[in-house]
């Protein structure tokens, strides 16, 4: 049952940043993930701050060797867009696999990047750490689909598509805040549990996410995504991976390896990517990434296999860029 | 008929009514066997069709229940002021009110708790209720209410139970009864005299039936009258129980369901919602609505037991089965149910000497309920995937071995011939519309990518019976209105009866309006479920047609002054095949003009003594196994089904291929996860709960309909289909998988974690 909430449309960022900033006010964009949590009392709100009214927040735009993807664009616009696909088919393979269908035109770019944890503890009417409890139910628990990498004390793992594909690329995000913008480099807008466990990224109260600059990679650069799912739609990563790969022919310049589904972040497979920088890409080379890219990974008691997804996923993912 | 199993266990079937004289076959048919649309697919596509969930009454409030959220608790304490405090708040109902202690879960001669129970024995128990003014006042009433519970231990599955110490369930051992064992010949002599012998051990899921519409009722007191419109596969059996529980006449409690949104086994009984909400209708004076949150469906309206199941098989060189043993234990959840899951293994093939055991234990979760072919799709997963292997084992095809064993009796029910026996002709014409042996031949190779072909067979051991009435009306314009208790519950019960009341008539599907489910109104039908509905109702249903057509033969003969044996109807006319000259509108008949209306009722004619009648089943599945990820993709999927006649190929269609889709599920995604550590369910939503989605099912789904009446046993011809067409699938797949890889997988549902563990080091 939803709870009761006052519902504002305002019609400026400044006006909205300003609501956002109250106690008890939260935002809301596609509401595909929030309602759900407001329904199942994941968080609560008083104030529901809706976004639908800042044109400015939405669309994707081509500028000067980047690409502006707007908080409000949709999943679905990015999965269609002319020069994501063009130029970052790993994106728009990011934003396809996304949920479904309906989900992917009602959810947001914004939206997706701030997703709750879809740790079933976290979702379901168990009061754990992550919720203002006092223990991780997971860690006793069935934790067939929780981190292996990045847990500490808290082990979810972060349910975005986009994210880990987004960071492969060098994205920023783009803040507002009450203290005025900030600009983040994406991977520093997510927040490990060892850091804090209350929270998921670096927003303040009141502060939204309005926009994420994709740097346009240079010619040559070859990026791909894919994920192991539980079924073949409507569902979230068992295990995936982002790349982003920089060079010519089959050799690999630099490499940005970041695995979704694993980390309660999108998590950067360093050793994997120095692995690669330089190489050529040969079956051997990729498997010996695949290796590097599951190297220190700490399994909990249900969820060794994605040791070996990560291992095969790297491996597979590189050799179909060759 | 053993009946062990399926749905109607417990009770005895109340005797059948007088039975009409048998009809013959029909020689030819005009609209039993047309692909025809929905007769009521415009109300339910447009959303005009009024579903339970979707009733509303004048004054009505809503109501809801208060749940224990432990896996096993007692309840020290219940506070219901609060909750009586909150604005909009009418009445609230704890384990002390009036009517709490109404006796529930009756089986084994006694109840084992009752309506509001202060021993919770799976989470989700009823613990209190509450009507209010509207929705979100019943949410916070039910948060209101103060609850103090004593947390005890718990067993979560068939190990735990069985384990020494184990917290009981119940007084004494956690076993549901005496294990039951059936035997014939001699297991021992047979494994011996085998070349070669195949033993494993297997284990299912839990699954949810998850019905597209949740569980519930609206209830409304007329005097000491009570109206429930109820979301049930059985009208009649929901108003048997209200009755009981509220201690009323049977004609006092209506129970109406036109239409209802799938059941699959989980609405074939009385909620405690509903009595509840008779309850709380009583206490306000008021209509009361009470539908289940999906959440609250997972954990307290069913779900298919998981089985652990050892398979043991002997054959001789050949292929002839020497020895079959088969022991299965399952868990019945917190109340008595069936957890049996054999009965299958000791017919599908003909073996002399058999063994099967079937265990049934208590654990700390929600109770089992029949799911669409109750033991049987385990059954098959165990018993199909050993045949796969013993097939392996002696060099033969799994198809040949299947077919070398085909069984010509029902060798544990008197070895009685079946009056049609439709296994071998699933499986031959099931392969070839599968291209079953070129598939099989192509090497799945090396690659990480690798394809392979798999089938499985079944039947389901029961095809229904009486009693069944059926009241047919013929209107003074020749248009008729076909009465019955059944239920349809998503399967096109209503179209296909309308299409056999059509046949008997030669009057148009569009010219018969169709009035069911509804105890005030329609003749007793047994519940919708077990496969039966067809092969039970639509005798009934052609007889009383055929009353009514007997009448107007009579009334045209009188008119026309020829004798009754010359006419015969077509398109809504009397007439005489071989004068032409005589055409004579039913409308125009004098005696129906003066009568207004003919009544014609059917009952259902018993079965036939000396036979055995049951549906069969062959499915072949393609996949495509990612070997490095585990990822399976179901390519395609052909089902043969021996159902007896087909009276309506797309109902037909729809049938199988909705029954492969579940039997997917089973294999790959659907699983009821409950927390170690706390005992409570971590999926209790349709997210995490797995069910196939449109992604998940193949492209390429294609259903043989064997289509051979089974006339010795119906009027109609007609067997099952429900059951049969969800049976075989998982294993089908399963073994698909092995062939594509080499991998065998015990364990459902496959899963790329299951997939990974078990390939182990065979990958490469
Ligand atoms: S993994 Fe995190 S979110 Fe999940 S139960 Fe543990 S603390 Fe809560």
């Amino acid at each position: 049952m939803l709870p009761h909430v006052r519902h504002v449309r305002p019609a400026t960022l400044g006006e909205a940043v300003r609501l956002a900033a109250a106690p008890g006010a939260v935002v809301h964009a596609g509401g595909t993930d929030l309602l759900g949590c407001l329904r199942d009392g994941v968080c609560r709100a008083d104030t529901l701050v809706s976004l639908a009214g800042l044109a400015e927040l939405r669309g994707i735009q081509e500028e000067r060797g980047k690409l502006r993807l707007g908080a409000l664009a949709t999943v679905a616009e990015v999965a269609a867009h002319p020069v994501v696909r063009r130029l970052l088919p790993g994106l728009a393979q990011a934003a396809a696999v996304v949920g479904s269908p309906q989900l992917r035109h009602q959810g947001t770019v914004g939206g997706n990047l701030c997703q709750k944890p879809r740790c079933w503890y976290y979702r379901g009417p168990f009061h754990c750490l992550r919720k203002g409890g006092d223990t991780c139910y997971a860690v006793a628990g069935d934790n067939r689909y929780h981190a292996i990498f990045g847990g500490e004390s808290c082990y979810y793992v972060h349910p975005s598509d986009l994210a880990p594909m987004l960071v492969a690329l060098g994205a920023l995000a783009r803040l507002a805040g009450p203290a005025g913008g900030r600009v983040v480099p994406l991977e520093k807008f997510y927040v490990l549990p060892e850091e804090d466990f209350t929270h998921e990224t670096v927003l303040q109260p009141g502060e939204l996410l309005t926009e994420v600059v994709v740097p346009l990679p240079p010619a040559g650069t070859r990026t791909a995504y894919r994920k192991v799912g539980p079924r073949a739609a409507w569902d979230f990563a068992l295990a995936g991976v982002a790349l982003a790969l920089a060079g010519e022919g089959g050799k690999v310049r630099t490499a940005q390896v970041v695995l979704a589904g694993v980390a309660p972040v999108p998590w950067r497979a360093t050793a994997a990517e120095k692995l690669l920088a330089e190489q050529s890409l040969t079956p051997a080379v990729a498997a010996r990434a695949g290796e590097a890219a599951a190297g220190g990974a700490r399994p909990l008691a249900g969820n060794a296999y994605k040791v070996e997804l990560v291992r095969q996923l790297v491996r597979e993912a590189l050799l179909a860029l060759v | 008929m053993d009946n062990s199993g399926t749905y109607f266990v417990a009770g005895a079937l109340p005797e059948a009514a007088t039975p009409t004289e048998p009809l013959p076959p029909w020689t030819s048919t005009r609209v039993v066997g047309a692909r025809l649309p929905r007769v009521d697919a415009y109300e339910r596509v447009s959303g005009t069709a009024v579903y339970p969930i979707d009733v509303v009454l004048p004054e009505m409030l809503y109501a809801g229940i208060l749940r224990c959220p432990h896996p096993h608790a007692r309840v020290r304490r219940v506070d219901l002021s609060p909750a009586l405090a909150l604005p909009g708040v009418r009445a609230a109902i704890g384990p002390d009110s009036p009517g709490a202690d109404i006796p529930w879960y009756r089986a084994q001669g006694r109840a084992w708790s009752r309506l509001l129970d202060r021993h919770c024995r799976h989470q989700g128990e009823e613990v209190a209720a509450v009507a209010a003014e509207t929705p979100y006042q019943v949410a916070d009433a039910l948060k209101a209410i103060a609850v103090e519970y004593e947390v005890l231990p718990f067993v979560l599955d068939e190990e735990q139970a069985t384990a020494p110490g184990a917290p009981p369930v119940h007084e004494g051992s956690n076993r549901v009864g005496e294990p039951a064992v059936y035997e014939r010949g001699d297991v021992a002599a047979g494994l011996a005299a085998a070349a070669v012998v195949v033993e494993r051990t297997f284990r299912t899921a839990c699954e949810l039936h998850a019905p597209m519409e949740v569980h519930g009722s609206v209830v409304r007191w007329d005097g000491n009258r009570l109206t429930v419109w109820d979301t049930t596969q059985g009208v009649f059996a929901v108003q048997a129980e209200v009755a009981r529980a509220l201690g009323l006449p049977l004609a006092h409690v209506r129970v109406i369901g036109h239409y209802m949104g799938g059941g699959f086994g989980a609405k074939l009984e009385a909620g405690k919602y509903t009595v509840l909400a008779a309850l709380l209708a009583r206490a306000t004076g008021r209509p009361v609505k009470l539908f289940l949150p999906r959440e609250d469906t997972f954990l307290a309206t069913g779900n298919r037991p998981a089985n652990r199941l050892t398979v043991k098989l002997g054959a001789a060189r050949d292929g002839t089965l020497t020895a079959l043993e088969i022991t299965s234990l399952g868990a019945a959840g917190a109340y008595p149910a069936s957890a049996a899951a054999t009965f299958m293994a000791t017919e599908l093939y003909a073996c002399p000497n058999v063994r099967a055991r079937d265990e049934t234990v208590f654990i700390h979760a929600g109770r089992a309920r029949p799911m669409r072919a109750p033991g049987y799709p385990q059954c098959a997963w165990a018993l199909e995937q050993a045949m796969d292997e013993l097939a392996g084992k002696l060099g033969m095809d799994p198809l040949a071995l299947r077919l070398k064993n085909v069984p010509r009796t029902a060798q544990r029910r008197g070895n009685l011939p079946y009056s049609t026996a439709g296994l071998e002709e699933c499986l031959r014409r099931g392969a070839e519309a599968f291209g079953w042996e070129r598939a099989r031949r192509a090497r799945p190779g090396r690659a990480t990518i690798r394809r392979g072909v798999g089938m499985a067979a079944c039947f389901w051991g029961f095809s229904g019976g009486p009693p069944s009435t059926a009241i047919v009306k013929l209107f003074s314009d020749g248009s008729a209105t076909l009465t019955m208790g059944a239920s349809d519950i998503g399967t096109g019960t209503k179209t296909v009866m309308a299409m056999v009341a059509a046949e008997e008539l030669a009057i148009p599907v569009e010219r018969i309006a169709v009035e069911h489910a509804d105890t005030g109104t329609t003749p007793y039908a047994t519940p919708s479920g077990g496969s039966k509905t067809v092969p039970t109702d639509s005798p009934a249903v052609r007889a009383a047609a055929a009353a009514v057509r007997r009448q107007v033969l009579e009334l045209a003969a009188a008119q026309l002054q020829r004798p009754v044996e010359e006419l015969t109807l077509r398109e809504g006319r009397v007439v005489t095949p071989a004068d032409p000259s005589v055409s004579l509108p039913m409308s125009a008949l004098e005696g129906l003009q003066r009568q207004g209306v003919l009544v014609g009722v059917g009952t259902r004619a018993p079965n036939p003594e000396g036979t055995v009648t049951i549906p069969f089943a062959a499915h072949f599945a393609e996949v495509e196994v990612n070997t490095a990820t585990g990822e399976v993709r179901v390519l395609r999927v052909v089902a043969a089904q021996d159902s007896g006649r087909v009276l309506n190929r797309l109902t037909f269609d729809n049938q199988t291929l909705g029954g492969v889709v579940m039997g997917l599920g089973f294999a790959l995604t659907e699983e009821r996860v409950l927390d170690p550590a706390t005992g409570r369910m971590v999926n209790a939503n349709l997210h995490d709960y797995k069910l196939p989605t449109m992604l998940d099912v193949p492209v390429e789904m294609a259903c043989v309909a064997i289509d051979r009446p089974d006339e010795a046993f119906n009027s109609t011809g007609t067997k099952g289909l429900g059951e049969p067409a969800t049976i075989p699938t998982a294993a089908a797949v399963a073994n698909a998988i092995f062939h594509a890889t080499g991998v065998r997988v015990t364990d459902a549902p496959i899963t790329p974690a299951r997939f990974l563990a078990a390939a182990g080091g065979k990958r490469g």
